[in-house]
């Protein structure tokens, strides 16, 4: 379902100096997959997912999803996000709408459904999160748990093929990040394609088929969980995990 | 609109620095017979317009003429102000390089020299050559005016926007116009809204400059009243009291607006 072949992407920084991102990234994943990328910040993981929808350009190479080339300048760059949810960090709620409207805008004005049918799917998506109750509140009265389940149920309205998180729960109180894990895990288990950036081991552990080791723009290291957890081969990985265990 | 109690203190604190300055100004200055027994006329006359007019009837005074007038050209400039602020706004933020040199250029332009000349080269210049009115001359010389600095508290309104809002709304399929009209300006238009009642504010005391191109505007009445009358004191703090009629009416109108829209905060 996601194609990406030697991707590179470099940053200029303010003070012109060279910052590379992704060096001659490849992977390949599949449909229903769930990819757990972690790695030390500045590895390029958040890079890479935000290369997925084009929120960044890649400088050469080529990512390919759902048989499209998502950089080819003749492809509708918008209906391509369409298929593909973005999660963020900081939630980036819309503060002057309604939880509902959140939820039901991009319904409506990109896919064009009526203000009707978007509520239904917003008010369904809302309360598979558990958050239905709060639909007419605005983001500034919600915590940070909820705001980003409803961030997730946002994404989820446009009826996406690929799912992407980027650190979803590395801005939240502790005791909040389990009710945003929850709703991760069950939409992975819906076989929901997932790529999911974040520093939750017990959610690679529990839910990922595959989780991949990122340093200096690199895949280090690749595997299932288990491999990755009990015996990792590479000694940055070792390193790396010994210091997040 | 209720007037607030903070609104009420301010009415009162301004009333008792006019009454204090007039009462010095009468009592202790210069020799002067006042007339303000002629000014209501001015304002509203019950009688006829003409000879031919036999009907008499309440009809509006020269500075109510002029006060409803100078409220047309505010109104009017104000709402193009805005409009073209909001597209040069945008356009400061372009991405071609194009756009960005021109709106800066025309900023640059307009913030740059002064009003008045401006209003001499649209009126005379431009103003012969499309045959405008005096009207559509200085309220295009207003709008175009505003427009510069709103474009500019535009920008920054939209500037002090996260771009995380921007990436959300590409990222659910937006279209760049789709993500400014329905997320990025509604955040950015609320929050600019204190320096937006300022500019217009001042608009609409900068309307007075259009009396120069014979537009019959509150200060060109004011001024021929008093040119006709001599009544010149009490002619201007009529006409001083009736732009800060126009001017607190905006600021009271905005402060309601702030309040309403601070709902989602």
């Amino acid at each position: 379902m996601i194609n990406a072949t030697n991707v590179y992407k470099t940053f200029k920084t303010p003070d012109h100096r060279e910052v590379k991102a992704l060096v001659d990234f490849s992977t390949d994943i599949k449909k229903g997959e769930v990819v757990v990328i972690i790695g030390p910040s500045g590895s390029g993981k958040s890079t890479f997912l935000r290369c997925l929808n084009r929120l960044e350009v890649i400088d050469s190479g080529e990512i390919i999803i759902d048989g499209v080339n998502i950089n080819d300048k003749k492809e509708n760059i918008n209906k391509i996000r369409e298929e593909i949810g973005m999660v963020f960090q900081l939630f980036n709620l819309f503060p002057h709408k309604t939880v509902l409207e959140n939820v039901t805008l991009s319904q409506v004005v990109v896919r064009n459904r009526s203000k009707n049918e978007a509520s239904e799917v917003a008010r369904g998506l809302l309360k598979k999160v558990g958050i239905l109750e709060k639909e007419n509140g605005y983001p500034s009265q919600l915590s940070g748990g909820q705001q980003q389940r409803v961030a997730i149920a946002r994404a989820l309205a446009m009826h996406p093929k690929i799912m992407l998180f980027d650190e979803a729960t590395s801005a939240l109180d502790p005791e909040m990040i389990g009710e945003v894990l929850d709703v991760m895990k069950t939409l992975a288990r819906e076989g929901m394609t997932m790529v999911v950036v974040t520093h939750e081991m017990g959610f690679a552990r529990e839910v990922s088929d595959r989780v991949v080791f990122m340093d200096e723009g690199q895949i280090v290291e690749e595997g299932t969980a288990e491999h990755f957890f009990t015996n990792p081969t590479h000694e940055r990985t070792k390193l790396f995990l010994s210091q997040i265990l | 609109m209720t007037f607030n109690k903070r609104s009420l203190i301010t009415l009162a604190v301004l009333a008792g620095i006019i009454a204090t300055a007039y009462y010095f100004f009468v009592t202790k200055g210069i020799t002067y017979i006042w007339h303000w027994e002629k000014v209501p006329e001015m304002l509203f006359y019950y009688g006829s317009r003409s000879a031919d007019d036999s009907i008499p009837g309440l009809h509006m005074g020269v500075l109510m003429m002029g006060f409803v007038l100078t409220l047309k050209i505010s109104i009017v400039s104000t709402i193009f102000g805005i409009i073209i602020g909001i597209i040069v706004g945008i356009a400061r933020l372009s991405k071609e390089p194009v756009t960005r040199a021109i709106s800066l250029a025309y900023v640059e332009l307009i913030r740059n020299t002064p009003l008045l000349v401006q209003i001499f080269i649209i009126y005379f210049f431009v103003g012969s050559l499309l045959r405008l009115s005096a009207f559509v001359a200085g309220t295009a010389a207003l709008s175009i005016f505003a427009g510069a600095y709103v474009g500019e508290i535009v920008r920054g309104g939209i500037q002090s926007i996260h771009k995380g809002q921007m990436e959300a709304s590409r990222s659910l399929g937006m279209s760049y116009a789709k993500a400014m009209r329905h997320i990025i300006l509604p955040q950015a238009l609320k929050r600019i809204i204190p320096p937006l009642a300022g500019q217009f504010i001042s608009l609409i005391k900068d309307s007075s400059l259009v009396s120069v191109i014979a537009l019959a505007d509150l200060m060109f009445q004011g001024q021929q009243a008093v040119a006709r009358t001599y009544y010149t004191f009490e002619i201007y703090f009529t006409v001083a009291f009736l732009y800060l009629i126009m001017t607190f009416s905006l600021s009271m109108a905005t402060q309601y607006i702030e309040r309403r829209l601070a709902i989602s905060d």
